[in-house]
Order: C-alpha cells, then sequence, then structure tokens
C-alpha cells in the first residue's frame, strides 16, 4: 500500500501554509497534520494529491484554553489532548465523551480535531457534538481570519464551507449555561470504529425542570452532520416526560437523506437515529439535573 | 519412568523473545542483491475474457523492470503432457483480483504505480455470485474453461477427507463440481417415530483467516539454476512439490525454506510461491511479493460461505430419532471446499440412527476458497448445535442433559460408517456441566444475561514423519525436523526431547529446517503436528540418549542399563562420583582420532489412527435491545487435549480459537455486490474480533489419553475454534427467544429480529 507519488512541504506559520495552498491548488493539494484520515485514503488512492502540505510543526495551533466565553481549542489539539484536559472536563465535558470514542489510543494520540473537521468525514464523532454545542470554527484565509458556525461549516460529502485556501486553526465552544447537560451515544462500526450512528445532544433545563434550550447533532446518518431540528422544536419548551422525548426523538431523522450500505440499511440508521438521540436527551437531561 | 520434569510444566516459547521484541525476520525482512518486488495486476471484473495487456506505460516508470504475464512465465506441462495450471490468467479470469500480471521493479512503490499503468482490455462475461443463480437450470457457466477440482489439500487437515464417499454420482445442477451423499437407516421412519421435530436453514459468509502477516513470498534462482523459495508456508514439502511440478524442475533442485508463520491459520498451505518462484525464473532475478491487506482479500483462500438446511427428530424421552440435511458450499471459482468434512461432523457428534445428508459444492465467480482452522466444521457445526438446542427446548429438557444423552462415544459410528476411535465428548461435556458458569446459570439469567452451549468435535489428521537428535561439540541437543512450527510446537518438542534426557527444555534446541536438509514431515494442519511428529522426536530423542549411554558405558566401564543422564551428566546409579559430562561424549565422538561415533538419533513416526478432539464451550451474553449489539461477557472453553505437554501452550490455542469463534459468531463475514466485486477488501469494511469483544477466557482442559500421541496428547488447533459460533447463537437464544441462524449475528440481523418480535408482540396484545 503506497500512495502516488507527492511532494511534500513543511509549512513554518499558516501564512505560509496558505500560500501553498494557493501556489499547488491546480495541481491537487492537501493539507495533514495528524494524517489518520487523509494516510489511508492516500495509500487506498482513493486521494492522489500531488502536493502535501504538513502543518503539524507550526508552533500556536495546539492547546486548549478556557476563557469566561468558553473554550478555544488550537486545530492540532490531539483527540487524546481532548479526552484528558481538565479544563474540557469542565467545560465541556461532551467533547472528552466523544474523543474518547475515537478509535483507539494510538489514534487519538496523533488524530486532531482541526483535521477531523476540515475532512467532514460524515461518520466523524465531533461534528455531532460540534453541532449540538453550538461551536464556530476559526479559519485564516489570505484575506485573515474569520469565523464558521457550525450549522454552515459542514455541507457534504467530504465537504465544507472552508475556501481552498483557507486553513482551520481553531475550534471555539461557548461556556454552557447553568442546568445544562450533555450526552454523546454512538453505535460504533464494528471495523472501523467509526460512527454508524452517532448523536449528541445539549439540553438546558429551566428552574421547573422543563426543556429551556435543546441541540441535538447527529453523524453518520447522512453524508454530513446535521441538527436534528424537528426534534429539537418538539422538545423545546416542553416539560420532559418519557412519552414527550419518546414522540420528539422519533422524529430526529427528519429532513436526513438516509446513508444505504453494506455497514448499515437505510431503515437501520433511522431507527438508531431515533432510538439514540432518546438515549441521549433522556442522558443529557438527567446530567442536567444533576448539576 | 521416573516424574516428569519437562513435560506438563508451563514452558515459555522458544521463540518468545524475538517475537516480542520485534526482532523477529519474516519473509518480508529478508533482502537479497537485485531483489524485485512484485505486485498483480488484478482482475476489474469478476468474470471476463481478457482480451490484452498492454505493459508499455507501465515499463516507462522509473524502477519498473518487468510487465509478466501468463504468456512470460516458464510453465511446465503436466506428466500427462497436457498444460500447465498457469498462475496467472491466461485468458479468462473468473473472479476480481485474479492476477492477470505481475509488475516487477526495484521498489515496492515503483511496482504499485507501475500497476496503476498497466491497461487490461476485457470482454466482461456475466458473473454468478450466489450459489441459488449457479444452480439454476440453464444458467450460464462460472467459467467456461473447466479444469480438475483438486481436493488434495483437504485431506491434509483430516483423516476423513482422504476418503472418498463411494456413492454413485448422480445428475448435478450446473456449475455443481462435486456432491456428497450419506445415508443410514430410514429417516422417514425416524422422523414418524418421533414425537418433536425441529428444521432450520442456516447461512454462513465467507470469512477470512485473518493472518496478521499477508500471503508472502520470495523465491531466488542459486547460481547454477537451483530454485530457493523463502515462504511463510504452513508446509513446506508440498510448496516444493507445487513449485517443482509448475516450472518443471526435479524436486531436489528446489529448496522451500519455511519462514516464520505470522498467523497461518490453514490459509498458508501453498498460494502465490508457484507464481513468484515463476517469476523469479523468468527474469533471472530474486523476486519478493507480498499480498498488501486488499489484495489477500481479494485473490487469497478465504473459508468458503454455505447453506444449511437441517431437520432432526427425537422422542420425548429424549432419544434421537433421524436427521437429514441439505447442504451447499461455496467452492470459489476453482473448486474444492470442505463440504464433506462440514458433514461427517455434523452428523457425527449424536447418534443418529437414521440419517441422510447430500451436499453439493457449487462454483461462483469467488476466489479459490480454502482451508480456515477446523474447515468446514464452523458451519456444519453451527447447524447441528443450534438444532440440538432448539430440540431439547421442544421436549422441554435441559440442553446439557439431552447432549450427554445422545452423544457419540467410542464405538460409535459417523455418517461415513467410520467408527468414532477412543474420544472424550461426553467426559468434556461432564467438565463443563460441572463448572460454576454452568451451576451458576439462573444467577446469569437474573442479571440480564442468556447462556449458551455447544459442542464442537474435529477428526484430527495423521501423516508420517521424520524427526533427528543430536548431540553438538557443548553438549546440547538440536532436534532437526521438517514440520512448521505455527503455534509453539517446537517448544513442545524441546520438551518431549527434554524429559528423555531428563534436562531443562531450555538446553534443547529445535530446529525446522528447510526441505533440502529437513526430515519428512506433513504440512501444519488438522491438528497433526504433536501428535504424529511428537512420536518421531521422542524416538529420535530416545535413540540418541541410547547412543549416549552405550558411549558411556563403555568410557564408565559399566553396563548401560546402571546409567542415567542427570544435569547433562551420564552417572553410575548409587556410585557418586562416577560420571561423564555430555559435553565430554561430545568431545569423544566428534574430533579426529575419536573411537566413539557421533551421536545422531532418529525416530519416526506413521501413525494410521487419527486422535479425535471435542471442545465443549460456555458462552455469556448481554444483547443491546435497541442496537443488536451481542457483547460476549463470560466465556468457558473444555476441551479434551489428551495430555497437555506445555499447558500455557494449549490454553493459548484454545484462548486464540475461542477468539475466532466469536469472530464467526457475530463479526466476520466478506460481502460482494451482485457483478462480485468484494466490498469487504479492507480492515476498516471487515470487522475482525478485536480484544475489546473478546471476555477473559476460563478453560477447563479435559484428559482422555490418546493412544498414539506423545504420553497420550492429541491435537489441540482445531476444536477450539468450532462451538462459538453455534454456542454464542445459543446464548442469544437463551436471552432473546430469538433463534438466530444467519451468522455472523451482526448487529442489524439481530436488531431487526428483535424488532420483528417486539412488533409481533404488540401486535398479539393488542388482539
Amino acid at each position: 500500500m503506497n500512495p502516488s507519488p507527492f511532494t511534500y512541504h513543511r509549512a513554518g506559520s499558516v501564512g505560509e501554509a496558505i500560500d501553498l495552498l494557493r501556489e499547488h491548488e491546480d495541481a491537487g493539494v492537501k493539507l495533514i497534520a495528524g494524517g489518520h484520515s487523509l494516510l489511508p485514503v492516500m495509500k487506498l488512492r482513493l486521494a492522489e494529491p500531488a502536493h502535501l502540505i504538513d502543518i503539524g510543526g507550526i508552533a500556536g495551533l495546539a492547546g486548549i484554553s478556557a476563557g469566561t466565553d468558553g473554550l478555544t481549542i488550537g486545530a492540532l489539539t490531539t483527540h487524546r489532548a481532548l479526552e484528558t484536559d481538565p479544563a474540557v472536563a469542565r467545560h465541556a465535558p461532551l467533547l472528552a465523551e466523544m474523543a474518547a470514542k475515537v478509535g483507539d489510543r494510538q489514534v487519538r494520540a496523533r488524530g486532531t480535531i482541526g483535521g477531523t473537521v476540515a475532512h467532514a468525514d460524515p461518520t466523524a464523532d465531533y461534528p455531532a457534538g460540534l453541532l449540538a454545542l453550538g461551536a464556530e470554527m476559526v479559519v485564516q484565509g489570505p484575506d485573515g481570519e474569520r469565523t464558521i458556525p457550525v450549522a454552515e461549516f459542514f455541507v457534504g460529502f467530504l465537504t465544507t464551507a472552508l475556501s481552498p485556501d483557507e486553513v482551520v486553526t481553531a475550534v471555539r465552544v461557548p461556556a454552557l449555561p447553568s442546568l445544562t447537560g450533555t450526552s454523546y451515544q454512538k453505535l460504533a462500526n464494528q471495523a472501523s470504529g467509526y460512527a454508524v450512528v452517532g448523536v449528541a445532544a445539549v439540553v438546558t433545563l429551566d428552574a421547573a425542570g422543563a426543556c429551556a434550550d435543546i441541540r441535538i447533532g447527529v453523524t453518520g446518518a447522512g453524508d454530513h452532520a446535521t441538527r436534528a431540528a424537528a426534534a429539537e422544536d418538539a422538545l423545546r419548551g416542553q416539560s420532559l416526560t418519557d412519552e414527550v422525548i419518546k414522540a420528539a426523538t422519533d422524529r430526529a431523522d427528519e429532513g436526513i437523506d438516509l446513508l444505504d450500505d453494506i455497514h448499515a440499511s437505510a431503515d437501520y440508521r433511522r431507527r438508531m437515529v431515533r432510538g439514540l438521540a432518546r438515549r441521549a436527551v433522556l442522558a443529557a437531561v438527567e446530567r442536567a439535573g444533576a448539576k | 519412568m521416573s516424574a516428569p520434569v519437562a513435560i506438563g510444566t508451563r514452558t515459555k516459547r522458544l521463540d518468545a523473545p524475538q517475537k516480542l521484541n520485534g526482532q523477529e525476520r519474516f519473509t518480508a525482512d529478508l533482502k537479497l542483491p537485485g531483489l524485485l518486488h512484485a505486485r498483480v495486476v488484478g482482475s476489474a471484473y469478476a468474470h471476463a475474457m481478457v482480451k490484452g495487456v498492454i505493459k508499455d506505460a507501465a515499463l516507462a516508470i522509473p524502477g519498473v523492470v518487468a510487465v509478466l504475464t501468463a504468456a512470460d512465465l516458464p510453465i511446465a506441462p503436466k506428466a500427462d503432457g497436457t498444460p500447465g495450471e498457469n498462475p496467472l490468467v491466461e485468458d479468462e479470469a473468473v473472479f476480481s483480483g485474479q492476477p492477470i500480471a505481475l509488475v516487477l521493479a526495484t521498489s515496492d512503490a515503483a511496482a504499485e504505480d507501475g500497476v496503476g499503468a498497466v491497461e487490461v482490455d476485457y470482454d466482461p462475461l456475466p458473473a454468478l455470485m450466489r450459489m441459488s443463480e449457479a444452480m439454476a437450470e440453464g444458467a450460464p457457466m462460472v467459467r467456461l474453461k473447466t479444469s480438475e477440482v483438486s481436493d488434495e489439500e483437504a485431506s491434509m487437515h483430516n483423516a476423513d477427507a482422504a476418503q472418498d464417499s463411494g456413492e454413485e454420482r448422480e445428475t448435478l445442477p450446473p456449475n455443481v463440481s462435486n456432491s456428497i451423499h450419506f445415508s443410514r437407516g430410514d429417516v422417514a421412519a425416524g422422523f414418524a417415530a418421533s414425537d418433536a421435530v425441529v428444521e432450520l436453514s442456516f447461512t454462513s459468509q465467507e470469512v477470512h483467516q485473518g493472518y496478521l502477516e499477508t500471503q508472502v513470498a520470495m523465491a531466488t534462482v542459486e547460481p547454477l539454476g537451483d530454485l530457493r523459495v523463502y515462504t511463510s508456508t504452513q508446509a513446506a514439502f508440498y510448496c516444493r512439490t507445487r513449485v517443482a511440478e509448475t516450472v518443471g524442475v526435479p524436486l531436489h533442485r528446489v529448496d522451500v525454506v519455511p519462514m516464520p508463520v505470522g498467523g497461518g491459520f490453514g490459509g498458508k498451505f501453498v498460494l502465490i510461491e508457484p507464481l513468484v518462484a515463476a517469476a523469479a525464473v523468468a527474469v533471472g532475478r530474486p523476486v519478493l511479493l507480498q499480498f498488501n491487506r486488499m489484495e489477500d482479500f481479494l485473490a487469497a483462500n478465504p473459508a468458503p460461505g454455505c447453506e444449511i438446511t437441517l431437520k432432526v427428530g427425537a422422542t420425548k424421552d429424549g432419544t434421537i430419532t433421524a436427521l437429514e440435511s441439505r447442504m451447499t458450499f461455496e467452492s470459489g471459482a476453482l473448486g474444492g471446499s470442505p463440504l464433506q468434512i462440514a458433514a461427517i461432523l455434523m452428523g457425527g457428534y449424536y447418534r443418529f440412527p437414521n440419517l441422510e445428508i447430500r451436499g453439493y459444492e457449487v462454483l461462483t465467480n469467488r476466489s479459490k476458497m480454502g482451508a480456515y482452522r477446523a474447515p468446514g466444521a464452523q458451519q456444519g457445526t453451527l447447524a447441528i448445535e443450534s438444532v440440538i438446542d432448539e430440540l431439547a427446548r421442544e421436549l422441554g429438557m435441559d440442553p446439557m442433559a439431552f447432549r450427554l444423552q445422545n452423544c457419540v462415544v467410542e464405538g460409535d459410528a459417523r455418517p461415513n460408517g467410520n467408527a468414532w476411535p477412543r474420544i472424550g465428548l461426553r467426559q468434556t461435556l461432564e467438565a463443563l456441566e460441572a463448572h460454576p458458569a454452568w451451576q451458576g446459570r439462573e444467577e446469569a439469567r437474573a442479571k440480564g444475561r442468556g447462556v449458551g452451549i455447544a459442542v464442537g468435535g474435529w477428526p484430527g489428521g495423521v501423516e508420517p514423519a521424520t524427526a533427528v537428535c543430536r548431540l553438538d561439540a557443548d553438549g546440547k541437543m538440536t532436534v532437526v525436523l521438517g514440520s512448521v512450527d505455527l503455534n509453539g510446537t517446537n517448544t513442545t518438542f524441546s520438551q518431549i526431547a527434554a524429559e528423555t534426557f531428563g534436562l531443562g527444555a531450555e538446553d534443547i534446541t529445535v530446529k525446522t529446517a528447510s526441505t533440502d536438509s529437513a526430515p519428512y514431515a506433513g504440512g501444519t494442519g488438522g491438528s497433526k503436528v504433536t501428535y504424529t511428529v511428537g512420536p518421531a522426536v521422542q524416538k529420535a530423542a530416545e535413540d540418541a540418549r541410547q547412543q549416549i549411554l552405550s558411549i558411556a558405558a563403555e568410557h564408565l566401564e559399566a553396563a548401560a542399563e546402571d546409567l542415567e543422564i542427570i544435569d547433562g551428566a551420564i552417572r553410575v546409579k548409587g556410585v557418586p562420583g562416577v560420571s561423564v559430562s555430555l559435553r565430554e561424549i561430545a568431545s569423544m565422538s566428534m574430533t579426529v582420532g575419536s573411537r566413539f561415533e557421533p551421536v545422531y538419533g532418529k525416530g519416526s513416526s506413521a501413525i494410521t489412527e487419527s486422535a479425535p478432539g471435542f471442545a465443549v464451550h460456555l458462552a455469556e451474553v448481554e444483547v443491546d435491545e435497541l442496537t443488536g449489539e451481542t457483547k460476549v461477557v463470560r466465556y468457558v472453553a473444555a476441551q479434551d487435549v489428551g495430555y497437555a505437554i506445555n499447558p500455557a501452550s494449549v490454553e493459548g490455542q484454545i484462548h486464540g480459537g475461542v477468539a475466532q469463534g466469536i469472530g464467526w459468531a457475530l463479526y466476520e463475514g466478506m460481502h460482494y455486490d451482485d457483478s462480485g466485486q468484494l466490498l469487504t477488501a479492507t480492515l476498516m469494511d471487515y470487522a475482525l474480533p478485536k480484544a475489546e469483544y473478546v471476555p477473559p477466557i476460563e478453560t477447563i482442559l479435559v484428559h482422555v489419553p490418546s493412544e498414539h500421541g506423545p504420553y497420550g496428547a492429541k491435537g489441540v488447533g482445531e476444536p477450539p475454534s468450532i462451538p462459538g459460533a453455534a454456542a454464542v447463537a445459543n446464548a442469544i437464544r437463551d436471552l432473546t427467544g430469538l433463534r438466530m441462524t444467519d451468522i455472523p449475528i451482526r448487529p442489524e440481523r439481530l436488531a431487526a429480529a428483535l424488532d420483528a418480535a417486539e412488533t409481533a408482540r404488540t401486535a398479539s396484545a393488542a388482539d
């Protein structure tokens, strides 16, 4: 298993990476960080970039900082760092819960959050949680920095709102209000460990215990991760009985064009989206109430 | 004999250090001057005529030295003058990925670039992927050109396959390459006399052996024209024959060097060696081919899928009256399958006074089918052990008691009429019955778990073997033999030899030699190496011991029977201080002018009666009612091993077999689309039983000694991989009430069944 021949570049800064992206855009170019999504497809020759720009050595792109408004996570932060970081555990335990379910420990030691979101694998874990958390992507291009709300970021199969000459530099996760609980429920592919279906829920209760706000993110079901808007609408403002949650999460697949492949039929995915959404909401509600 | 010192003790594997340190050198680690790396151009179609291969663009790539097609290989005609079997497609490709051309380059990467640049001109033909389609009246042929089907390899795995069923040939449907028929008594009368009958249909998919090291071979032409083949084969002598026949050279001009095997499980007798050898001869340079994982999925030799319909009846008192079955086994595009042994085992674990089994091997446009650890046994066992379990429920009997009432013992007949020799099935059932996991099954059920049991048996294999044992100058002993060590058998042999000499296992070196110098042994398969090569080692060591004692007797001026070997020295019993060391014996027999002959013991065995081994497994499972995921949370494996020369090694064999059985049950299956493209060609798509899927395994060793094996040992490799699928299916049945008959029992399959059952329950509640 050898990739097609390519030219390797090592970028010293984000600016240099952007220049290299522009320079080699026509010949075919990819950024590489942890390489755990890109290298397998290159070895299978499903991707054959003529140029590879390694951004793994760029200073300042890794690391987690916590502020009053939330977390800023550098693009090169590894899954293992997210899994074990105390600030993440305190401010966004959902991220740690998801990170712990990515691949195995060797993969988590190398793979990065920036690489995962930029690759936009429809079965990756993070997109579901980032949608539920209302995160935003910090990206840098030739004209400087901009932010893209996560709801606008994932647009299709392996496709994001990034321009070809933009680099994801960080992911920002807003601070969660009080009385908020989160949960990620995943059915893993038995071979690859990727999500057949993964559902993340972020639920905020009001003082009476009703649903003040809710966001549900779904990955693995369609060609890109999406919010389960119909289910959210059916829960927002409601008193969260089992019946209400069941009725609402039975609508979690609405609007998703379900994948149908050797790993799961569309019908099975539908039932998993609904069932896992129910489990995620129930768990999130329980955690919200426990605080 | 005095109390054993070396045998029966847990002994570390002699090859553990280099394996644990990453220092073992496998075939692909070897470097030869002028080595060319080969990569395969595989057929893009499951069935097509190949009209041409255009090499120019590939040959223009820097590093690419040659592109070989069938016409470029030096393939010798067969003994009868007909054309020899070409390992590359000559004109008709019959499965997707079948090697059409070989690109040779100075690096693996250049060879792979070359593969991408080779153009093949195809004329596609219809592909037949389902047995039912292939057998239908008027079906097109899976391959237009037919050749004889060889079952040569099957006979190396079990003694029963070596016999013809002796039946008249019925008129067969299209694309059926072989059929079997076993019959006993009157099944109609048997079913008429029964009080309960269970009939179920089972399917299983192709399962890959999943070895860590993919198929690999390197061949080089020595200066005087001899061929040397380094390979990860399980069967060096068989490999040598096949290579010599392919390229048309005498046997003695081919040396097969059996390299450490990174997992074989039956899939590495011979596959790519004739191709690699022919390529090396064609270009006159060393050639290395190691399949990448995808090539190994596409073009190796996995276990076949099958369909089995099985009906068994019994009377109220729990006596089985009849068995009837129809079996179809995939035999790929090239033919051959373990159908016969599957039938013999399926109808062989219990006493069936009336029995009727018909079976068909069906060609489809899939790769060659091969042996995978207990070939045929998993599929046949899933059927019989599921039906027996269900029948016990129908009769309201305990499944353990029902099995004990009907299980075969020495003298009972197998479907082919052969009587079982001394076996330990009953003792193994009793051992598991007494285990806390079975006794405490109600507690497990109270915790929301299901408990299932299943039997698995293997007839064992036999083949003559020779070993030699020599004394070296340092006073240590070296055993030289021809059997490949797949799983610690050389360590077991060091224990056998050490026992003979009263030495520790670490004082004995065991070498598997290449075919130029090794004494004969058969392939490592069929659970026969310890059983058949072990006695040869034992005799060779005893012969060497007698030679040593005779030298010592003369030297010490004592009678040989008054001597004993202790701690590397020969002493006169009861006379302290009178001794001669093995080192001195070596010196006295291997220096200029010595008066004694060098010590070189020889031992051979030609056992013709196999020692069947039985395992009985218990699986405890939990099921996620939403996702259908099954988790095996406890596993107990009881097995009659005859005698455990190295208990650590025997338990290791059981652990590995259990993991593979769980793979059969829940995870593994190759999946093709209707046009014959393999959809599970990477480990991202094909699920192996990972460490997290396998619980701690409790083992129970049962000792019913074999008549001919060393110290009563039996082959232990095959049995532990057999009952897993049925034990897990029975545990799922116990927990959920659902009888799952298609393996692997993937989450979606079980979730759909759970959902259907829930819907039916709701509907009936509403009535």
